[in-house]
């Protein structure tokens, strides 16, 4: 299998280390950028199959990069911030980016981000059997083909919206969802900009699916966000 | 420099245009009180009996109103002149026409000058003592707020120092001293700036939630309805990836639940809450979390099953003045988390308390529902 290359463009000399450190060990290919120009430069040379791009570059906007990149590439873009900056996460998920992950975060983070972004990229290339394969985690199976979704063996009655919403996040296991690309993926792209039909849907749904509603294990709240599905185990 | 230059001119335009609509609204508060004195006087003067001394007395009456609503001596004396050239030529014989010739006129004139006089002078006085009571009592209040703000800074300075020290001493330790140490000595180092640096985390993360509240703004924090479970969730949810060990027992309303809040802060309420439960109560039975909806608010309770809240700590709980270096299991203060949730409740609009249940502490906090909000808004 060939290495995946990781372009890390962060101007913290020692996340940078610790970094490419982790992802080194992981056999990924890793270059490294200081500055926001640098990056777009290795960007358009090196093609890296994903970006870990830090938001507060000393050069430029982190947001015009996700969209530079945006104008001539899907490179999968994980989004590094600090907590409590909501409004800017979801302004870079809206502009393409594909996930985020906040500061502080370890190890075994960062490399779950980086495997399901890049799943979530070759099944896009490969038009894969990602509609035939069922989604499984935990006890949870849905399989697409029959749209059916039992947890420990036991149906799970949906209705429609709710098959639609759970599909969806299943379909982007592993990643973030914001409010509103569920609401236009679901409810179509005129869908009202009030998400709170799409809450009291999931709180449905957390109650049929969750043991514990406070304590999910499938379904998870970004709040501010949006929501992020446990990872699919079959891979 | 230029900045200040803008904001002092910007001030003068202020006032100035408080000061032009002060005088504008005075003086058409002095002439509105006249033409009311005089045409009131007129109507009596023609249907009711033709004494000039009754009419004194309206005017006079108007004389004091006026005095007593504007500001400065202007408006009274001119108001004193008016009334009794007003007297003189409308309500005293020959009508229409001036006669300074009446006996006892120089009294009345002089008579209402001095009582427009006195009275101007006692608002004047009035109003200036009132202005520095209320001063005094801003600058009074600002004291405070800066002797809060230095003790805060300095209880946050004093325990960051402690961790970072322990950082700076470990990982020296082991650079310098890297040969003669074994292996688990090794590891221990590295434990121990990891707990550290993981305990500053906490704490910056705490001060940071502070800078989202505004004191200064009716509406002290950015309320959005949010769905109370999710809120839950995400806090047990960081608070189990910090300590992987916590066994929390939520027991919520199970219909729709949602709540006018900043999540963030909530959620940093319901950490430090449980965080302490779990740290400080010495006991590993599971928490239990519960959420009751009332008529009008929403209560949350942690409740754990440890050693409780002894009774030297119960007073200044939520201010920060935890006795002495009485904290018997050696961990670092837990004054500044509770003191952060008592700031971020208040300014929720809600109550925070804390109590002793028969095995155990209780923290209990309300947020009011939806309501309150709209009154805010």
């Amino acid at each position: 299998m060939p290495k995946f290359s990781v372009l890390i463009i962060e101007d913290e000399k020692n996340i940078q280390h610790f970094m490419s450190k982790i992802l080194k060990r992981q056999d990924y290919r890793v270059l490294c950028s200081d500055t926001g120009k640098e990056g777009l430069e290795l960007i358009r040379s090196q093609c890296p199959d994903i970006i870990l791009l830090d938001l507060g570059l000393p050069d430029m906007d982190g947001d015009e990069i996700i969209r530079s990149v945006r104008t001539w590439s899907s490179i999968p873009i994980i989004v590094i911030s600090a907590r409590s900056a909501e409004d800017e996460k979801v302004c870079a998920l809206d502009l393409g980016a594909d996930d985020y992950i906040t500061k502080p975060f370890g190890t075994s983070e960062l490399l779950a981000r980086i495997r399901a972004s890049l799943r979530h990229s070759n099944r896009l290339m490969t038009d894969s059997e990602l509609y035939i394969r069922p989604y499984r985690c935990g006890e949870m199976v849905l399989d697409f083909s029959k749209r059916l979704l039992t947890i420990a063996d036991r149906k799970v009655h949906l209705t429609p919206i709710e098959y639609k919403i759970v599909a969806f996040l299943a379909r982007n296991s592993g990643k973030v969802m914001t409010y509103s690309s569920i609401l236009s993926s679901v409810w179509g792209p005129y869908a009202d900009d009030d998400n709170k039909i799409l809450r009291v849907n999931m709180a449905n749904i957390r109650r049929k699916i969750e043991k514990d509603p406070a304590q999910p294990k499938y379904i998870f709240t970004e709040v501010g966000v949006g929501y992020r599905m446990a990872e699919d185990e079959d891979e | 420099m230029q900045k200040s230059c803008l904001y002092r001119q910007v001030f003068c335009i202020i006032l100035y245009t408080l000061m032009k609509k002060r005088i504008f609204t005075d003086t058409v508060f002095t002439i509105f009180m006249m033409a009311a004195a005089t045409l009131f006087s007129f109507v009596f003067f023609h249907f009711g009996n033709k004494n000039s001394a009754n009419i004194t007395i309206i005017y006079t009456l108007a004389l004091i109103i006026a005095a007593l609503k504007t500001s400065g001596y202007l408006y009274g004396v001119i108001s004193a002149v008016f009334c009794v050239v007003a007297v003189n030529y409308f309500f005293s014989y020959p009508y229409f026409k001036f006669n300074f010739t009446l006996a006892g006129y120089p009294l009345t004139f002089i008579g209402m000058l001095a009582i427009s006089l006195i009275t101007s002078a006692t608002t004047t006085t009035l109003k200036r003592q009132r202005q520095a009571i209320a001063e005094r009592e801003k600058e009074l209040v600002e004291a405070d707020k800066e002797k809060i703000r230095a003790n805060l800074l300095r209880a946050v300075s004093h325990d960051l120092r402690t961790p970072l020290t322990g950082i700076i001493g470990s990982s020296s330790s082991y650079l310098e001293n890297y040969h003669d140490l074994s292996e688990t000595e090794r590891t221990e180092l590295v434990t121990n700036i990891k707990d550290d640096s993981e305990w500053l985390l906490n704490m910056v993360e705490n001060l940071l939630t502070v800078t989202r509240i505004q004191n200064d703004s009716p509406n002290k924090v950015r309320k959005t309805p949010e769905v109370v479970e999710e809120v839950v969730s995400e806090a047990i949810q960081r608070l189990q990836k910090r300590h992987p060990g916590v066994k929390i027992r939520v027991q919520m309303p199970n219909n729709f639940l949602m709540l006018p809040m900043d999540p963030t802060l909530i959620e940093q309420v319901l950490i430090n809450l449980m965080e302490n439960a779990f740290v400080h109560s010495g006991s590993t039975e599971p928490m239990e979390l519960s959420i009751r909806e009332q008529e009008d608010l929403v209560l949350f309770r942690v409740r754990d099953y440890g050693k409780g809240i002894s009774e030297e700590q119960m007073p200044g709980l939520f201010e920060g003045q935890q006795p002495g270096s009485t904290a018997a299991d050696g961990h670092k203060g837990i004054g500044i988390g509770l003191t952060i949730c008592k700031t971020i409740i208040l300014a929720h609009g809600g109550t925070i308390t804390a109590s002793n249940h028969e095995n155990g502490a209780d923290f209990i906090f309300t947020l009011p529902k939806e309501k309150e909000n709209s009154e805010n808004a």
